[in-house]
């Protein structure tokens, strides 16, 4: 199970296709994490500019909690990170809406949830 | 940083998230490698979208000219022409629309095409902000001498920030992209400053579960002509 959160309904259904696997799709982080009570995915896709608490504000609470800390995260985002390292927040990659492509999301999956 | 280059950016930031959809859907066609019907319809949709956007904004330029005519408009038309442009948009966000109409007013003064405008922007922001499988719901009533049209959604409840602008009556710029991501900031930008023009009272009200945004329009004291 992969976790896509984007609280743009069309894009998170565009990455949800590329990953090929079953996916939960989630409009904002409190639900994501509501959900995380019950099962823990293989990964997680997660925009940044969220509605309501944004992708750090969620990757703050990810990292604080012992078996969500080891969740895989790639950002998908419009926002340029500048190739700043953040695997300290669990991030393994960083995709860019403007220019991602559907194999570049199933690299991930590949990779992360094989 | 500067307040005109900040609002520039939003526009930027928001013109450009449609772009980004449509990149999307039109790789996946490549993906499936077959082109379906839901994809085409979300494309048209967040095409159409991104017009209606660039078109508000260039019709900022022309509120400074004062090229918008106030007349007696029929705003029971007006919101049945905009809801069924947006029943698709409702439909594949897998959200519903309740409409309510109790005025007895028929004709509010205003300009067609602004009045337009600031429904759809309501509209629009309580697509992106309600939750899954709510409706929103638009009500059109009389309110002492006033026609006040309100769009209430159930999701989360509008930052302080922007509240306070509306409460004020009007947004000085589009919000921050820090503050509010998404489609909203540019949106109740462009509806508060057509609202403006047309001399309406615009505002939110917070609720726990969502937010309403309203506007009122004075009643037309003009007889009904048009027979609505």
């Amino acid at each position: 199970m992969i976790f896509v959160i984007d609280d743009d309904e069309i894009m998170a259904e565009c990455i949800s296709k590329a990953t090929n696997k079953k996916t939960r799709i989630f409009g904002d982080a409190i639900e994501a994490m509501k959900a995380l009570d019950d099962e823990l995915p293989e990964m997680i896709f997660l925009d940044i500019l969220l509605t309501g608490p944004d992708g750090f504000t969620f990757l703050n609470e990810l990292i604080s909690y012992s078996d969500t800390a080891k969740i895989p995260i790639v950002i998908v985002s419009s926002l340029d990170f500048g190739g700043k390292d953040l695997s300290v927040y669990g991030v393994v990659g960083v995709l860019n809406k403007d220019d991602m492509t559907p194999q570049e999301i199933r690299r991930y999956v590949d990779k992360y949830a094989g | 940083m500067d307040v005109e280059v900040d609002g520039i950016l939003v526009a930027a930031h928001e013109l450009k998230a449609p772009l980004a959809v449509l990149r999307q859907l039109a790789l996946s066609f490549d993906d499936m490698n077959q082109p379906n019907e839901r994809i085409r319809t979300q494309m048209i949709n967040v095409s159409e979208r991104a017009i209606k956007q660039v078109n508000d904004l260039t019709k900022l330029k022309r509120l400074d000219d004062g090229l918008f005519e106030m007349e007696p408009v029929a705003v029971r038309a007006v919101c049945d022409d905009v809801t069924r442009e947006l029943q698709n948009l409702f439909s594949a966000s897998r959200k519903n629309l309740e409409i309510k109409y109790t005025n007895r007013s028929r004709l509010v003064v205003a300009n067609r095409e602004l009045l337009r405008s600031v429904i759809y922007n309501f509209l629009l922001n309580a697509i992106h902000y309600s939750d899954m499988e709510t409706k929103s719901v638009l009500t059109v009533k009389d309110d002492k001498g006033k026609v006040r049209i309100d769009i209430r959604d159930f999701g989360p409840a509008l930052p302080i920030d922007i509240w306070k602008e509306m409460k004020r009556g009007w947004i000085k710029k589009p919000t921050s992209i820090a503050m509010r991501p998404g489609s909203s900031g540019l949106g109740l930008y462009i509806a508060s400053k057509f609202s403006r023009y047309m001399h309406a009272e615009v505002g939110a009200v917070r609720h726990r579960d969502g937010t309403s945004f309203y506007v009122e329009l004075p009643v037309s004291k003009q007889a009904s002509l048009f027979g609505v």
